[in-house]
């Protein structure tokens, strides 16, 4: 076999086997992005015929309180979530892994509702939040209308999540701490480091790839966010809760101006692709655990 | 502190830590408890007593109403299983041939297609929704079960990325040697690839089935009364439609969850595991 | 060697063709069976499907290939749901619709023209009103289905008598934003109690602590909101246009909303906005007085009261008890597959035979004029007087929701409406920025 035909037939086998998975990508998430730029210059109502209205729609999105508010309540989200889970993940795993048997059962208990679904989860949710029924108001005695005082609401909404997130960060930095070679911690025990100060100045910093790792996901999960929302607050009162994923939705599939929620698609695009960008120009390599011990 | 001898500090401090812990996992169980044992009373119980009163009497009742009644769940978990199972053997293989020309086959345009793939990974899933309505619609596939398979259908960027690492990681002597005895390429995959790759296969056996159970938004959109609706919509519309009926609502959402609890406890350690390998779900 | 690659190949395609097999199941299941038709039906009462599944099991009878199918969506979601299945192409053959919400769809060619379908005698046999309501340009669109009478106030007979109240006087109350004239609020609070069995007049009541409800002012259109503009000389909409920003408007909601936040007989619009049946939940299970609704709400009442209940007439305002009357028609598709069989079912519906099944299990108020009687003398046998449900409609009606666009209405306005029920947003304030909006949208 000529190198040449030998290359030719590589080419063969590599396009042949990529052909299904490129075709879905092709036909289901490229093209798609393709119409929805499209979609972004049109005005459309699903019924009426659509019509090209130029930069109409961008204008009238950039604009739009709501939407700028709807951003907002995204960034207090993430600025409300990530501290939170992060520092709970911490403390967590600084307390498993310290050798203390049964410490393996509770990760798992912690882990659970990460995977479960989160729509079931936000409605299970929405029960114990109700000011009439449920079960938050029979623990503390006290009526406690969480999920439409605009108040409360984005901390309840803000909670469900952390209470969702905090056994996969645990997950994380438990892999974390492990992986510190034994000999680092104990050459710094012989300096006479005690044990908040071995967290601070030796721990903390050699765990800077997995707390990147974390900040980064849970950062473009939040941009993500719609099931518990939708379960929970449906974006209200006062659009308190109107995280971006959520806005775009009602746009599209409950105010029906599809132009409108194509031009906040292409925003939210932007968003992650920056995110994404930003991360990788920082961090080149991702990083895998081996988790098996 | 200094007065206290070493190990009773050492004990105290066990017992802190513990305390700590085990009120995190009450916090982490509680509303699957509380919830579940919701769905065992009978409404007039509901409506007199705490919600935190343990059901007396038992019934079962709220469920029999929602898997024979009108709302049809037993319909929609049925649904959510063939989509699952077809999407975990469809995907699945889709993703496998791509990761291994990825991996193994040298051709041309591989390393800028496979940035393609990558890149796809940034795209959230509200944005594309609105486009894949329009064009399902247009094929007429609202509200089959094409409809809510064939975007998944082909393969995921990400399986195909944790395969293609995977797959680098198997010896090139094993595919050489195959190749010698006459293999063709899908007899290397067959025979050697994927019996090595075992592991991270089940992973995302996992994972698939996991996240379609759960996956809500697309469902959602492309569903459209009982006959193709899955677990999640139909829990949602149970949730509006009998707003208040709480008894109701907890059945839904613990035969939404049962399965996923049941699959963990089960597979708990290789859930973990992916979990930690995969950074997502 | 290539064997085990060459049986995994036949493997996947063996299943493709079973998984699509099943899943062709699925969707056909109930559909199967030769030259049979399915004509499939949406609405958004429980109670009238029930009736519905009667009613057709009958039609089925007498035209063997045709099954009539019928799906429930819930109210919270039926109108943005259809629009999706209307534009997807997977709606339902037949599906009700609203005054509010039948236009935009009528406009677009989405809808079947009844006159055109059934004859220009067809609606001769139909409640004129909801013929009216929904007839644009000399076409209908869609067969009468629902006539609601007007709005009334179901009272739980064993709450009144421990608080001695005579039902006979509830009929005679009236509401005065002023205060001077008011009989209503009264009664409303010493029929609202705390867990110490304290009345809503007492100084020692509190507010964080009801188990008994006096009434169900909310924010709620056709049972509350509309009829207290009627009643205070106001009005939701004139034409399309909102009007109901208006001192005698701002007033209705004010009452309203001080029965909520101000002397707490009503629960809290933390409670009622997002659940549309909180106060009927409430009501049937003995916990709340006096509950305004209308007749769609008798057959829930009838099943979920375990107590003695009656329905006494609506409290009347500085200008009369002015209440709603709406109707709802069943609209057919007009890119239906099989627009023969869709025809048969819509006669069918509106034939006195077909909405009788309606009446006879006091579901609801049929619009088919001949079945109504129906309706009435069901609930005579039941020993429920609802006339007081008919009598309001002698003093005038106010105008039911209309217009195109009247969906993006709601939508501008519901969410301002959510926060004045809730008292945070100051109601003057928040009408006239609800009504801004409301009128932008419905252009």
């Amino acid at each position: 076999m000529t190198a040449r035909a030998h290359r030719r037939r590589n080419a063969l086998t590599g396009y042949a086997l990529l052909a299904p998975s490129l075709f879905g990508l092709i036909c289901f998430l490229l093209f798609p992005v393709l119409v929805v730029l499209w979609l972004s210059f049109q005005q459309w109502d699903l019924i009426s015929p659509a019509r090209f209205v130029g930069l109409a729609n961008y204008e009238s999105v950039l604009s739009d309180p709501i939407f700028g508010n709807s951003l907002l309540v995204t960034l207090a989200f993430v600025l409300i979530v990530i501290p939170i889970q992060t520092g709970l993940g911490l403390l967590a795993a600084s307390l498993l892994t310290r050798g203390l048997p049964g410490s393996l059962v509770l990760r798992t208990i912690y882990v659970l509702p990460w995977i479960c679904a989160p729509l079931a989860l936000g409605v299970v949710w929405k029960w114990i939040f109700a000011p009439t029924g449920g079960a938050l108001d029979a623990i503390l005695g006290t009526r406690i209308e969480w999920l439409t005082d605009p108040n409360l609401a984005l901390p309840a909404v803000c909670a469900v999540v952390i209470w969702t997130n905090v056994g996969y960060v645990t997950l994380f930095f438990m892999a974390g701490l492990l992986n510190i070679p034994a000999h680092i911690l104990e050459a710094a025990k012989l300096d006479g480091a005690g044990s908040v100060a071995m967290f601070w100045r030796i721990k903390l910093p050699l765990l800077r790839p997995t707390m990147f790792f974390v900040l980064v996901t849970s950062l473009i999960s939040a941009f993500q966010i719609f099931d518990q929302v939708y379960a929970l607050t449906g974006g209200g009162p006062e659009y308190r809760t109107d995280l971006v994923a959520s806005h775009i939705y009602s746009e599209a599939f409950q105010l029906f101006d599809l132009g409108r929620a194509a031009v906040m698609a292409v925003v939210l695009l932007a968003i992650l692709v920056t995110v994404t960008v930003a991360q990788q120009l920082y961090f080149r390599r991702r990083t895998t655990y081996d988790l098996s011990s | 502190m200094t007065s206290a001898p070493e190990p009773v500090r050492r004990a105290l401090r066990a017992i802190a830590i513990y305390a700590l812990l085990l009120v995190a996992a009450v916090v982490t169980l509680g509303p699957f408890l509380l919830s579940a044992m919701t769905a065992f009373k009978t409404p007039a119980q509901f409506a007199q007593q705490s919600s935190l009163a343990p059901p007396s009497p038992w019934t079962l009742d709220n469920f029999m109403n929602i898997l024979t009644g009108p709302a049809e769940f037993g319909h929609a978990i049925g649904v959510t299983v063939l989509v699952a199972v077809f999407l975990v053997v469809f995907q699945l293989l889709f993703s496998i041939l791509a990761a291994y020309a990825f991996a193994r086959v040298d051709f041309p345009g591989r390393d800028a297609l496979f940035w393609v793939y990558l890149s796809t990974l940034m795209v959230p899933a509200v944005v594309i929704v609105i486009p894949l309505y329009l064009m399902m619609t247009q094929l007429g596939l609202r509200d089959t079960f094409w409809g809510l398979v064939l975007p998944f259908a082909f393969g995921s960027p990400y399986a195909i990325f944790l395969l293609r690492e995977y797959f680098r990681g198997i010896p090139q002597d094993l595919i050489d040697a195959a190749r010698l005895d006459g293999a063709n390429t899908l007899d290397i995959l067959v025979e050697v690839v994927v019996p090595l790759s075992r592991p991270i296969i089940a992973t995302l056996i996992l994972i698939t089935a996991v996240s379609q159970w759960n996956n809500f938004m697309w469902p959602l959109v492309i569903t459209s009364g009982n006959n193709w609706r899955t677990v999640t919509v139909a829990t949602a519309s149970l949730q509006s439609q009998f707003n208040g009926n709480w008894t109701l609502v907890m059945a839904a959402t613990t035969l939404a969850l049962v399965p996923l609890v049941a699959l963990f406890l089960v597979f708990q350690k290789q859930i973990v595991q992916s979990i930690a390998i995969t950074g997502f779900k | 060697m290539a064997k085990r690659s060459t049986i995994l190949a036949i493997t996947v395609s063996a299943a493709i063709v079973v998984v699509g097999g099943v899943a062709a199941g699925f969707g056909i299941a109930g559909s199967a069976g030769g030259t049979k038709e399915t004509v499939t039906v949406r609405l958004w009462d429980d109670q009238v499907a029930k009736a519905y599944a009667t009613s057709f099991a009958t039609f089925e009878k007498a035209n063997p290939n045709i099954t009539v199918k019928t799906t429930v969506v819930p109210w919270a979601d039926y109108f943005t749901k259809l629009r999706t299945d209307i534009a997807g192409n997977s709606v339902d053959d037949i599906f009700w619709v609203n005054a509010g919400n039948f236009i935009d769809y009528a406009n677009n060619g989405n809808l079947v023209d009844v006159t055109k379908a059934l004859g220009a005698n067809a609606s001769k046999a139909w409640s004129p009103s909801v013929v009216k309501q929904y007839t644009t340009n000399g076409s209908l669109w869609g067969v009468p289905q629902l006539a609601d009478p007007g709005i009334g106030v179901f009272y739980n007979a064993d709450l009144l008598k421990q608080a001695g109240i005579d039902p006979k006087t509830i009929s005679t109350l009236h509401w005065d934003p002023t205060g001077k004239n008011d009989t209503l609020l009264p009664v409303l609070q010493k029929l609202t109690k705390d867990a110490n069995g304290n009345t809503a007049d007492s100084p020692n009541f509190d507010p964080t602590k009801i188990v008994q409800y006096g009434y169900n002012a909310a924010n709620d259109l056709n049972a509350l909101y509309i009829n207290y503009l009627g009643s205070n000389g106001a009005a939701l909409q004139k034409g399309d246009q909102f009007v109901f920003d208006s001192p005698k408007g701002i007033q209705a909601f004010q009452y309203l909303v001080d029965l909520i936040n101000k002397y707490h007989v009503s629960p809290s619009a933390a409670d009622t906005n997002t659940d549309g049946s909180f106060s009927l939940n409430q009501f049937t299970q003995g916990k709340m007085a006096l509950f305004q609704s209308g007749s769609y709400n008798l057959a829930n009442i009838k099943q979920g009261a375990a107590f003695s209940w009656g329905v006494a007439g609506m409290p009347a305002g500085p200008a009369g008890a002015i209440s709603v009357t709406n109707g709802v028609i069943a609209a057919a598709n007009a890119h239906t597959k099989h627009p023969d069989a869709v025809n048969k079912v819509l006669a069918w519906l509106g034939s006195a035979q077909g909405s009788a099944a309606i009446g006879a299990t006091g579901s609801a108020s049929p619009a088919v004029s001949q079945a109504q009687q129906v309706y009435l003398n069901y609930w005579k046998t039941q020993n429920a007087d609802v006339s007081p449900l008919y009598s309001v409609l002698k003093n005038g009606t106010v105008q039911p929701p209309q217009g195109a666009n009247w969906m993006n209405a709601q939508n501008a306005f519901g969410p301002i409406f959510e926060e004045i029920f809730l008292g945070r947003t100051p109601v003057a304030a928040g009408l006239k920025q609800a009504q801004d909006a409301a009128n932008a949208a419905i252009k």
